[in-house]
C-alpha cells in the first residue's frame, strides 16, 4: 500500500440517520497526503477519494477551477471528497465548506487516537452550523467504543480499524433505548415523554 | 431527594449491560488493557497498587439512609468492610476485583446509583453545597439545577473524550462551601432584581500542580440556557484545549494562555449560534425536577437556645454535649431544627473519610430515625444529617458516640481532608494517610484544639491535589525526592468567598518532621494572635515570615530538601 494512504479498510458500517446500521464495503479511499501539489499520482480515475481538507485548501480548490483538471472531472464525477483532521477548524473555513456542501458527497473527520474527541465537535459542528446533510465518515482510530458518541454526534459512517469486530460493533446501537440529552440523531428521553404526556 | 423515573432507571441499567460487555472483552483479550483504560475510568474503575479501586458517585452528596445501606454492603461484599468518602462527593472502594465490578454496578443501580463518569477525561460528577436547602445563608436550592445538570452531562457524547478531566460546582448562598473557585466550572447561582434564578459562570480554576482560581466569564445567565452556554464552554475546550501535554489540558490553562477576556469571546461567538436552540432546559423539565426537592415534614418546633439544650443534658455530659453543639452542629432555616455533622476524623485510628459498613449502617439507621432518612456527604469527607429537631441532639448524640462519629474537631486542626495517598493510589508521590494519623496523635487535646479554633489542614500525596492542599490554610503535598517521600508546606490557602492559593513556605520536610513542624506553627500563630483571631487571619496579618522562620528554626540540612515542585 502506498504510504500517502490511511488505512483503507475492507468495509465500513455505515449508520444512517434514520435507519439501520450495516456492514457495508468500503468504496472510499483516504488519501493522506497534504502536500502534494498534483493531485492522486498514483490513484486510479475512477477511484473515490477522500483528500485532506488542507490539501484542498492548499492546492484543491485552485485546481478545481480549472475546467479541464482530473479534480474538475473527479467533481463531476463525484469521486472527491475531503476529511477533517482533529485539529482542523472547520468555523474558520466556512465560506469553503458552503461550497464544499455543492461537491464533496462525502466527508471525513479523523481520530488521530481513539481518545482524541476533537472529531466529535467537528461533526456536532459540521451538522449543526453547516447543516451538513451528506455522509461524515469517522476515520483513523475508530474503535467500537467509540460508535456510539459518534454516532451521536454527527457521524452516520465508521472506517472501523481492521482488529475489530464487525458484530460487536453493529450491537452497539442497541446498547441505550434512552438519553438524557440532546443529539444529532435524537431529543432527550424525558422532555420527549413529558411533551407527550401533555398531548 | 430526586427519584428516577423509568428513563433514569433504564439508561443506568443499561450502563450497566455496556460496561459488563466491556470487562468481558478486557478478559478475553479482545480489548487490550491501553483502550479499556479510559472506558473503566468513565465508569469510575482504577488499577491502584493492590487492586482496583471503584469510585461512586454521590451527586451533589446526596444520599438516602437505602443508599447508603447498600454501600454498607458493597464495602462488606466485595472489599474489606469499609469505604472512603472523597473530596468530590464521591465514594471510594479499594479493594475490588475486575470481574466483580460490573455486580456491582448492578447493586448500585438498584438504588438508583452509579459511577458514570467519576473519572476519565469527562464531565466529573457535579458537586454542590452539603447544606443546601438548610443553610441560613442560601439564596437559592442549587440541587434542582445539579440535577438537570447531572443528567444534560450524563453521557454526553461530543465531551467524553475531553483534553482532561472536566469538574463543575454549584453553589446557591452566601458564603461558598463548595471551592467553586477551583472547579473548571463554577456555577454560582442567585436571583436577579426580577426573581428570576440566574448564574454567574466561572471558568478555568483548578488545583493540581498549577493551582488557578477560577475566573468570571459571564454574569446573569438565566438558569434554563445553561444547557446551551456550556456546551459552547465545553465546545471551545475540546477542540482548542491541549492535548500535548497531561499537564497543559486543564481548561485552566486554555483559560489562562487566552486570556478569560478572549475566552469569555470565544465562548459567546459559539454561544451566540446555539443559544436559543432546544438544548435549552424548559419550564416543565424544571418543574419535574423540582418536584422532588420539596421540603421534608417539619414539625412546628421552637427554637431552643444552646443553653437550654446544654441544661438538658446530664451535669457529668455538659461540657462534652456543649463543644459538640458548637463544633458539630449547624444552624438551620427553620426554627426548632439543626444540621448535624459526624465526623469521619477520630485521632489518629483510621484514615479521614473512611467509613466502616458497621458505622455505615448504623448512621443509616439514625438517618431514618433522626432526619428524613437522607444524608449529605461534604467535600471535607464527614457526613451530615440535615434535618435534626433540636429536642432529638442530645439523644442522637448518645446514639451517633456508638458509632465513634461525635468526636467534636469539625473546623478544627484534625478535621483534617486527605487524599489516600501512597498507601493505595498509584499517582502519589508520597503517604499522606500516616501524615494525617501523626499530626492527629500530636494535637490529640481536645481543649487545645477547641482554643486554636478553626484551621483548615489538607493533605494530598501527589500534585494532583485530590486532598486539596492548596486551599487549607495548612496545606501539606507529598514529593519524591530521590526515591524518599518528603512534605512540602503551603499556608495562607482558604475555601469559601475569600479563597485563595496557599504559597509554599520553602524546602520540604522529612516525614518524621511533620509533626513538629505542625506545633511550630501553630506556637507561632498561637503567639501572634489577638484575642479570638482565627489562624488565617492571623496568617493574613502577619505574612508568611513568623511562620517559615519557626518552621525552619533549629532543623538541620538532612531534615528538609529543596524539592521544588
Amino acid at each position: 500500500m502506498n504510504q500517502n494512504m490511511m488505512q483503507n479498510s475492507k468495509n465500513v458500517l455505515l449508520y444512517p440517520k434514520s435507519g439501520k446500521p450495516s456492514i457495508i464495503a468500503n468504496a472510499w479511499l483516504i488519501w493522506n497526503d497534504s502536500d502534494n501539489e498534483k493531485a492522486f499520482p498514483e490513484i486510479e480515475r475512477e477511484q473515490k477519494v477522500l483528500a485532506p481538507f488542507q490539501w484542498w485548501l492548499s492546492h484543491g480548490q485552485a485546481q478545481a477551477k480549472d475546467p479541464n483538471s482530473e479534480l474538475a472531472k473527479r467533481i463531476q464525477d463525484q469521486t472527491i471528497g475531503v476529511w477533517f483532521a482533529a485539529d482542523d477548524d472547520v468555523l474558520k473555513h466556512a465560506e469553503v465548506i458552503e461550497l464544499g456542501k455543492l461537491i464533496w458527497p462525502i466527508v471525513g473527520a479523523d481520530f488521530p487516537i481513539f481518545r482524541d474527541g476533537r472529531s466529535f465537535s467537528t461533526a456536532a459542528l459540521l451538522r449543526e452550523r453547516f447543516h451538513w446533510a451528506g455522509e461524515i465518515r469517522a476515520i483513523g482510530d475508530v474503535l467500537i467504543d467509540q460508535l456510539i458518541q459518534g454516532a451521536r454526534s454527527g457521524f452516520d459512517s465508521f472506517a472501523l480499524r481492521a482488529d475489530q469486530n464487525r458484530d460487536v460493533a453493529l450491537k452497539q446501537f442497541d446498547l441505550f433505548t434512552v438519553t438524557t440529552q440532546n443529539s444529532w440523531r435524537d431529543r432527550r428521553s424525558q422532555l420527549d415523554s413529558q411533551l407527550e404526556q401533555i398531548k | 431527594m430526586y427519584k428516577y423515573d423509568y428513563i433514569d432507571q433504564t439508561l443506568v441499567n443499561e450502563r450497566v449491560v455496556q460496561f459488563k460487555d466491556q470487562v468481558e472483552r478486557r478478559i478475553d483479550g479482545s480489548l487490550p488493557e491501553e483502550e479499556f483504560r479510559p472506558l473503566r475510568l468513565q465508569n469510575g474503575l482504577y488499577h491502584q497498587r493492590h487492586a482496583y479501586m471503584l469510585r461512586v458517585a454521590i451527586p451533589y452528596g446526596l444520599l438516602s439512609s437505602d443508599q447508603l445501606r447498600t454501600l454498607a454492603h458493597i464495602a462488606n461484599k466485595y472489599d474489606r468492610g469499609y469505604g472512603h468518602f472523597t473530596t468530590r462527593q464521591n465514594i471510594q472502594f479499594n479493594w475490588i476485583k475486575l470481574e466483580e465490578s460490573p455486580a456491582i454496578l448492578a447493586d448500585l443501580a438498584k438504588v438508583q446509583m452509579h459511577a458514570i463518569q467519576t473519572s476519565g477525561n469527562c464531565i466529573r460528577n457535579i458537586t454542590s453545597d452539603a447544606f443546601a436547602d438548610v443553610a441560613a445563608d442560601e439564596y437559592v436550592d442549587p440541587r434542582p439545577v445539579c440535577e438537570l445538570l447531572r443528567q444534560w452531562s450524563t453521557l454526553h457524547p461530543e465531551f467524553a473524550f475531553l483534553p482532561r478531566k472536566f469538574k463543575f460546582a454549584v453553589c446557591g448562598a452566601k458564603e461558598d462551601r463548595t471551592i467553586l473557585l477551583c472547579h473548571d466550572v463554577g456555577i454560582s447561582l442567585k436571583k436577579n432584581l426580577q426573581g428570576e434564578l440566574v448564574a454567574d459562570i466561572y471558568a478555568g480554576g483548578g488545583m493540581g500542580r498549577t493551582p488557578i482560581l477560577g475566573s468570571l466569564i459571564k454574569e446573569n445567565l438565566p438558569w434554563n440556557v445553561l444547557p446551551s452556554y456550556l456546551t459552547a464552554l465545553l465546545r471551545v475546550y475540546n477542540r482548542f484545549g491541549r492535548r500535548d501535554n497531561i499537564y497543559k489540558a486543564r481548561i485552566k490553562i486554555l483559560v489562562k494562555a487566552l486570556g478569560p477576556e478572549e475566552f469569555a469571546r470565544q465562548v459567546e461567538g459559539e454561544w451566540a449560534t446555539i443559544k436559543d436552540g432546544d438544548d435549552n432546559f424548559q419550564q416543565l423539565e424544571w418543574d419535574r425536577v423540582a418536584n422532588h426537592f420539596t421540603r421534608p415534614a417539619y414539625k412546628s418546633a421552637q427554637s431552643i437556645s444552646t443553653q437550654d439544650l446544654i441544661d438538658g443534658a446530664p451535669a457529668n455530659e455538659q461540657v462534652a454535649f456543649a463543644r459538640w453543639l458548637e463544633r458539630n452542629v449547624k444552624a438551620h432555616q427553620v426554627a426548632g431544627y439543626a444540621s448535624v455533622v459526624f465526623s469521619l476524623k477520630p485521632h489518629g485510628s483510621v484514615a479521614p473519610g473512611d467509613a466502616t459498613t458497621e458505622q455505615m449502617l448504623a448512621i443509616a439507621d439514625l438517618a431514618d430515625q433522626y432526619s428524613f432518612g437522607e444524608l449529605r456527604v461534604t467535600h471535607e469527607q464527614n457526613l451530615v444529617l440535615a434535618d435534626v429537631e433540636q429536642a432529638k441532639l442530645l439523644e442522637l448524640w448518645h446514639k451517633a458516640k456508638a458509632q465513634n462519629v461525635v468526636l467534636p474537631n469539625i473546623g478544627l486542626l484534625t478535621d483534617i481532608i486527605a487524599c489516600p495517598g501512597g498507601d493505595f493510589c498509584s499517582l502519589a508521590n508520597a503517604k499522606s494517610l500516616p501524615i494525617a494519623k501523626a499530626i492527629q496523635e500530636r494535637f490529640d487535646d481536645l481543649d487545645y484544639l477547641h482554643d486554636l479554633g478553626e484551621i483548615s489542614l489538607n493533605i494530598s500525596g501527589c500534585i494532583n491535589s485530590c486532598g486539596h492542599h492548596h486551599v487549607g490554610n495548612i496545606g501539606v503535598l507529598g514529593v519524591d525526592k530521590d526515591g524518599k517521600e518528603w512534605y512540602q508546606i503551603t499556608l495562607g490557602g482558604e475555601q469559601g468567598n475569600h479563597a485563595a492559593i496557599g504559597k509554599v513556605i520553602g524546602p520540604s520536610f522529612g516525614a518524621e518532621q511533620i509533626p513538629d513542624v505542625m506545633a511550630d506553627i501553630i506556637d507561632t500563630f498561637v503567639k501572634h494572635r489577638t484575642a479570638d483571631e482565627a489562624f488565617i487571619e492571623t496568617y493574613r496579618r502577619l505574612g508568611v515570615t513568623p511562620f517559615k522562620e519557626a518552621a525552619y528554626l533549629n532543623r538541620s540540612k538532612e531534615n528538609v530538601v529543596g524539592a521544588g515542585v
